[in-house]
């Protein structure tokens, strides 16, 4: 096990070199650059700001350059568009922010979803179970940049019991309505996943054998049919995790929270190369990490899997 | 009192298409420490009866009727009375083994928790027990492989764990849903020879549910036959076997291979197992019986006796049957 993981961990070096070629490629691709604007900067200032930056550098040598400054001081460079921040600054300002309602998605969609999918499926074709696939289907198709604004008319300006944004700190309540926008499809996919694979496990046959031992029904759903329902969940979560723990644009302009969800956006759209190559380094080695986990987790659950 | 008296069982699957039985109105007992085939094709509701039995039944399905066992009538149990009755005193193995056992939890575990939950067992006895029960199947080296995943045994293995773990309470009826169907043919006999011991050891009623009749011969003390999920002929097996009384049973016995006899064209049974969903008002055989008179589909045969211990239920007697399907 230990020489599999030291194996993935291996692997995942190329990966990350790979994943930092493609998108040095499509950045410079893109056409404009950080420091174009609506009034044409000029000629000889131009040239300074892109020295100052070594964008006069072939993209090559940046790239060397980028990985070797990563590599030896940890440092993704300054942010092109906030002067006086780092991208670490940027990235260690955002990222305990949208952790912190990332993870608290992350919890209530695994239990609420699980919950839900399994008693949906044990009490199959029932108003639970109808019931059940409503919210399902509403959660998912109702997007949350539609549901946010709802949650805050409702809890902020009309019960007025939830700010309507800001972060504080993270102070529970200002963390209750990102986690509900961000967790409500995450939740209704896993519940869906759920479902159905339990639905399949529970008419497998060594459901009928633990039925025939005389165990009650809820020891054969928690103990012998949970576990293997779940596996397919789990291939969906490493992704999800992914997804959930680096926050939501929408989440983090309607809420103000500060994450740093917002910033895949704004970086894009201001070409600051430094920042749109820290977040992606940050979801790649958060990728890869969870699929790791993930398979790690398939091993301990399923015995027939040994690495 | 027979052990299990099951009387007047009908077994009802809801579909899309209307409701389709399994089972039409099966009677039938069991004494105590007697083995009982229950003989008969693919759909002839074999399976199904003993799932009703242990109300194991798909969700669509429903079993009325009466089934009695020790008195007490399984139908009429709530789930929570049911659960102390299976596996407690009555076992069951199934068809697949290697799909029976939980890929996921280790056989010590799977085994134990039947003690645990029946007999109040702490779960070290409990595997200590698993583990004798395990040697008795002759699983070799059960203390060291009791610990081990399903996946890490042979089909034939699996099957001696099921064996094993149904009998861990001491059932007083052990059902075996077509035990070694699923198994090489040096494995079923195995899997046969030790479920014979078994029952000798444990003083365990069986029923055994099968199509192979090739296996019921040596087993059985009684044989029920059934079509359409109805008894065609019921008695013990010797003379069934010996001397068929029903144009279904003689049928089945032809269409075994004999090494003894000069070898001539394999005889079949034509035409189709029984569309479920559409059967005859009367006999559900009709349709593909050689000497089926006119009013066969049409007036169902009663099972009446033919002797003190044999039960059958054709239109024809047994002499005109012999002679009819002599000619044909």
């Amino acid at each position: 096990m230990l020489a599999y993981i030291v194996r993935r961990l291996a692997v995942a070096i190329p990966t990350i070199l790979i994943l930092v070629v493609i998108s040095f490629v499509l950045m410079y691709a893109a056409p404009g650059g950080p420091f174009n604007s609506e009034r044409p900067v000029p000629p000889e200032v131009m040239a300074n700001l892109e020295a100052k930056y070594g964008l006069d550098q072939p993209m090559w040598r940046q790239m060397v350059t980028y990985v070797w400054d990563v590599v030896t001081r940890f440092d993704f460079g300054p942010s092109f568009q906030y002067t006086d921040r780092t991208v670490n600054d940027v990235i260690a300002q955002g990222f305990p922010v949208t952790l912190t309602y990332g993870m608290w998605s992350a919890v209530v969609a695994m239990v609420v979803g699980v919950s839900l999918g399994v008693a949906a499926a044990v009490r199959q074709n029932s108003v639970l179970d109808y019931m059940a696939v409503g919210i399902t289907i509403g959660a998912q198709a109702l997007p949350n940049f539609v549901m946010a604004p709802i949650l805050v008319l409702i809890f902020t300006l009309w019960l007025g019991w939830l700010p309507g944004g800001g972060w504080n700190g993270g102070q529970w309540e200002y963390v209750i309505m990102p986690v509900i926008a961000l967790s409500t499809s995450y939740m209704a996919s896993i519940a869906r996943i759920t479902r159905s694979s339990m639905l399949e496990v529970l008419n497998s046959n060594f459901i009928r054998t633990a039925r025939a031992k005389g165990l009650p029904m809820r020891r054969v759903i928690l103990r012998h049919a949970l576990k293997p329902a779940l596996l397919p969940v789990l291939s969906y979560l490493g992704p999800a995790m992914v997804g959930m723990i680096t926050g939501s644009v929408v989440v983090d302009i309607i809420f103000s929270t500060g994450g740093i969800g917002q910033f895949f956006v704004n970086s894009a759209f201001n070409r600051d190369y430094a920042v749109i190559m820290g977040i992606t380094l940050l979801v790649g080695v958060l990728t890869i990490s969870f699929n790791l986990i993930v398979d790690i987790l398939y091993a301990w659950i399923d015995p027939k899997i040994r690495y | 009192m027979a052990l299990l008296d099951v009387s007047d069982l009908t077994v009802t699957f809801r579909t899309n298409d209307g409701p389709v039985n399994a089972v039409n109105g099966l009677d039938f007992t069991l004494a105590e420490k007697e083995s009982l085939a229950i003989v008969g094709e693919s759909g002839s509701g074999k399976s199904q009866t003993a799932f009703a039995i242990m109300g194991l039944l798909a969700r669509n399905g429903a079993a009325t009727g009466r089934v009695a066992f020790d008195g007490t009538d399984l139908l009429s149990l709530s789930p929570r009375q049911l659960n102390t009755v299976r596996s407690n005193q009555i076992g069951m193995i199934f068809q697949d083994p290697m799909t029976s056992l939980n890929p996921y939890i280790r056989v010590s575990d799977q085994m134990a928790e039947v003690l645990q939950l029946h007999k109040g067992l702490s779960k070290t006895d409990a595997i200590t027990r698993a583990v004798q029960m395990l040697d008795a199947v002759r699983i070799p080296d059960a203390r060291a492989r009791v610990s081990m995943y399903p996946h890490e045994f042979s089909g034939g293995m699996r099957q001696r764990i099921m064996i094993a773990m149904a009998l861990l309470c001491r059932p007083r009826l052990l059902i075996a849903d077509e035990p070694t169907t699923a198994l090489d043919v040096t494995v079923q006999a195995q899997i046969m020879t030790l479920l014979g011991e078994i029952r000798e050891d444990f003083d365990t009623a069986v029923i055994l549910i099968t199509h192979d009749l090739g296996i019921v011969a040596d087993f059985c003390d009684r044989t029920l036959v059934l079509y359409g999920g109805q008894t065609m002929e019921e008695g013990p097996t010797a003379p069934i076997f010996a001397d068929p009384s029903h144009p279904y049973t003689a049928g089945l016995l032809r269409a075994v291979p004999r090494l003894d006899r000069e070898a001539e064209v394999l005889r079949t049974i034509s035409g189709e197992p029984p569309d479920m969903s559409n059967l005859p008002a009367g006999c559900p055989f009709s349709p593909r019986c050689e000497i089926a008179r006119d009013h066969c589909p049409t007036v169902k045969p009663g099972l009446a006796p033919m002797t003190d211990s044999r039960h059958r239920a054709c239109h024809a007697t047994p002499a005109e049957m012999h002679e009819e399907m002599r000619d044909g």
